[in-house]
């Protein structure tokens, strides 16, 4: 669909060089990446796996030019990202959908934004496809509250697919959902890659899906100052079957390399942090919200 | 059962909650679980509500003022029919000076049988009140004769052992002529014992005097009402005189054809005029007849406020003292929301404002409201507002502006609190949407913010118009604007048992009026609650 497709795909075409972020006053900043490299065909397929609290989430930040790094560079096609744009299409893990507005709203509000050029009748056009494309037609009028998890993440992918972004940046999208809902999902992300055919950096925290989904694994090492480690690339022909998938000894190879890999930093990660216990507080959540809310903003909820 | 849902849902939407079990009860649902809700919130209400109605018809009658006894409930919804008749009654007189032709003929007809009907009705009335009161001498003169009988009967002996004991001491001093210093020092002490017994025997006969005034003052229910019954045929009587006068030689329509007449026979006087006749004094009086023939086609009855006309200006002018405010408080708010700046700016004169109580701003602002409009009647702004279809009835005048303006002052703070927390709890990934599709500050403004902060912009507006409305009927009776304060500040100045009874209703108006104007309110609220949740009431 994008013209670019045309041309044999650009070798680095999003990278990361010697990236570092931290937060913090300058003086006792810590930082929360750090000498981060990375570089992604265009096209590609690109997994960072990692735990949680690692980094991943300012990952995608930096990649998505939410966040500026604190030294090195984030560029992509050869220029430097200094803000967010729609050419590099992210989906939450909160979906972050407007709670206030209909399937179609949500979609059409990226839509008409991106594409502010195309008539009412072409807008409506491009949405609708792009919702037939999650399987949502259905759905279309409804609010995001009426919504089941899976059917909100879709508009989520809707929206950002409307947005027609080079780079698909996706943020733990399927994280918060359950295992079935997670494997159909998973099944649609990649039936849309095919057909579409961007360059998209998949986070997760699941080394199935990764291997499912992905050209490339790259753990993202254990945080503070996390960075990328070598990559795994997976070879697995596509389009990869669930089903035997887990059969074959490539797959299973691979599996063990990569949990082997990532529980021997969670063990370095500890033993270098010592092993001074911090007795943590009881933090029992009080269930102080009343029952019915007249304020719900939307966020988390939505 | 698709209708069964959607009286449901809009149940839930007016916060009507307790008349869901109904609803699903006239459609069969598991009748026991309704029957205990219906139990619960409709019937445990009512009954508290019957408790509080119990207690104070018992409590009220205990307590005795310059005014009469407090009102009971059912004093209270007497005089509730006595506003509603006076209002009635003047619109009638209204209407009935402006009839003309055979419709003025027809109510003067109907008008003068009533009052042939009256006549009737009010002798049998007096008739009654008589026999009611000569069979009720009897009642009372078992109550009152006792204690009277008791009274007078101390009286004298009190007067008598008063009269004994001076004689006594009057014979004790003679005596002492001839006595030495201890003799008389003994007499001394029999006088104060005097006294003290004197003193003792008065506040016995008061004591009685007080039993006696207040069993004199004793009314049997029957006479009460046959009182009553009479009471309302004179204040019939003595509206129907005036409403006979209104549709007969007091209408509007006599008073133009009389005018007329008088015009036409000043025109003939002027053009028939001779040489030796004053042609200027006949013209001046032609054009003045003129004049006044203008002015009484033009009249109309100088109708006094009554409360349901009162009720209307004060909703008036609490909607215009509540677009006020939250003219000034929604941009406001969303301008502190945004910026953190704007909002530290803001912060000092909220905290230093907000507590001012609507009886310190009132004076300020009818003094400076004044200092604008030196000539109230003919300034632009007064004049424009008489144009107004409807709200020229009204009479807005600079004690209205300035009753609008105190709620308004009184108000916004509540909606420019909300308003401001609403903006300021954006989500933060929603700004990162706005942020990844570049939306401009309009769009992010329209399309993002708002609509996050309305469930709390409406939030704060629903507290806004509360307090709006409990502050201006405060306004109205510190500015005697014409309103509902107004009404309770004349009742309190006209000090009757009726009039009493009448600022008991307006307790019930007032919080009927404020009822409604909540419900409007969370109505609104739930309807931009994008999340539709139910909102805490």
């Amino acid at each position: 669909m994008s013209p670019i497709a045309q041309f044999p795909p650009r070798e680095s075409f999003l990278k990361l060089d010697h990236v570092s972020i931290g937060f913090g006053p300058e003086n006792e900043r810590v930082n929360i990446l750090e000498n981060v490299n990375l570089s992604v065909k265009e096209n590609e397929f690109v997994a960072v796996i990692g735990f949680s609290g690692a980094g991943k989430s300012t990952l995608v930040a930096l990649l998505a030019g939410l966040e500026q790094p604190t030294a090195g560079k984030v560029t992509m096609a050869g220029k430097p990202v200094t803000r967010p744009g729609p050419e590099r299409g992210v989906m939450f893990q909160t979906y972050s959908l407007l709670p206030w507005l209909s399937v179609f709203g949500n979609v059409e509000l990226a839509a008409k934004s991106v594409f502010p050029e195309k008539s009412k009748r072409e807008i409506r056009g491009h949405v609708e496809h792009y919702i037939e494309m999650v399987h949502l037609t259905p759905a279309m009028e409804k609010k995001p509250h009426e919504l089941s998890g899976g059917m909100r993440q879709r508009v989520s992918l809707a929206r950002t697919l409307a947005m027609q972004p080079e780079v698909l940046l996706l943020d733990e999208p399927l994280s918060a959902l359950d295992a079935l809902t997670r494997a159909v999902l998973q099944d649609e992300i990649l039936q849309i890659w095919e057909q579409e055919k961007k360059t998209v950096i998949l986070i997760t925290n699941d080394v199935d899906e990764a291997i499912l989904m992905a050209d490339r694994i790259i753990p993202l090492t254990m945080g503070p100052k996390a960075t990328l480690a070598e990559a795994f690339p997976v070879t697995l022909e596509r389009p990869r079957e669930r089903r035997t998938l887990t059969e074959n000894p490539e797959y299973q190879h691979l599996k063990t390399d990569i949990t082997s890999y990532l529980v021997n930093l969670n063990r370095e990660a500890r033993a270098s942090r010592g092993t001074r216990i911090i007795q943590m507080p009881s933090v029992a959540p009080k269930e102080f919200r009343p029952k019915s809310r007249v304020i719900g903003i939307g966020g988390k909820h939505a | 059962m698709a209708i069964k849902y959607k009286i449901l849902k809009a149940i839930n939407i007016s916060g009507m909650n307790f008349l869901a079990p109904v609803v699903r009860l006239a459609v069969g649902e598991d009748p026991q679980k309704q029957l205990r809700e219906i139990g619960r919130f409709i019937v445990v209400p009512a009954l508290a509500f019957l408790a509080f109605l119990l207690l104070w018809s018992v409590l009220a009658p205990k307590h005795k003022t310059k005014a009469g006894e407090v009102p009971t409930p059912r004093v209270t919804w007497e005089a509730t029919g006595g506003i509603w008749r006076f209002h009635d009654r003047e619109t009638r007189k209204d209407e009935a000076y402006q009839f003309t032709g055979g419709q003025r003929l027809e109510a003067l007809v109907a008008a003068k049988s009533r009052m042939a009907e009256l006549d009737a009705l009010e002798t049998k009335a007096k008739a009654e009140l008589a026999t009611v009161e000569a069979s009720s001498k009897e009642k009372y003169d078992a109550v009152v004769g006792p204690v009277k009988a008791a009274y007078d009967k101390a009286r004298e002996t009190t007067s008598e052992s008063r009269r004994t004991r001076t004689e006594a001491l009057k014979t004790e001093a003679a005596a002492l002529a001839n006595s030495g210093a201890d003799a008389r020092e003994e007499f001394i002490g029999h006088l104060k014992a005097a006294e003290v017994t004197t003193g003792k025997e008065k506040t016995d006969l008061d004591s009685l005097k007080d039993k006696y005034t207040e069993v004199q003052s004793i009314a049997f229910p029957e006479t009460k009402k046959a009182q009553r019954a009479v009471t309302l045929l004179a204040e019939e009587r003595q509206f129907l005189v005036k409403y006979i006068d209104m549709l007969g030689e007091g209408s509007r329509e006599v008073k133009v054809t009389e005018s007329k007449a008088k015009y036409d026979e000043a025109k003939t006087a002027f053009l028939n005029a001779g040489p030796d006749e004053d042609l200027f004094k006949l013209g001046s009086s032609l054009v003045k007849r003129q004049e006044l023939m203008a002015t009484t086609e033009t009249s109309s009855y100088a109708k006094p406020w009554t409360l349901p006309k009162q009720i209307v200006r004060s909703l008036l002018c609490v909607f215009a003292g509540f677009l006020l405010s939250s003219l000034i408080a929604i941009p406001l708010g969303i301008l502190c929301g945004l910026s953190p700046t704007f909002m530290a700016a803001t912060a000092p004169f909220v905290a230093l404002f907000k507590p001012v109580s609507p009886l310190v701003w009132l004076p300020i602002i009818m003094i400076i409201v004044g200092g604008f409009m030196p000539d109230p009647a003919n300034h632009w702004l007064i004049l424009l507002f008489g144009k107004i279809p409807f709200i020229g009835n009204y009479k807005i005048d600079p004690m209205f502006l300035s009753s609008a303006i105190t709620v308004a002052l009184c108000s916004l703070w509540a909606t420019l609190v909300n308003t401001a927390l609403g903006v300021g709890s954006v989500d933060k990934d929603h700004m990162n949407v706005a942020r990844v599709l570049r939306l401009g500050f309009w769009s992010r403004l329209f399309k993002i913010v708002i609509p996050t902060a309305l469930p709390l912009i409406f939030a704060g507006l629903r507290i806004s118009l509360g307090v709006g409305w409990m502050v201006l009927v405060a306004a109205e009776i510190l500015s005697t604007s014409e309103g509902i304060g107004k009404f309770v500040n004349d009742m309190y100045t006209n000090g009757s048992s009726q009039s009493f009874a009448q600022m008991f209703v307006v307790v019930f108006i007032v919080g009927i009026i404020g009822m409604i104007l909540d419900r409007i309110m969370v109505i609104f609220q739930r309807l931009v609650s994008f999340d539709n949740a139910s909102s805490a009431i």
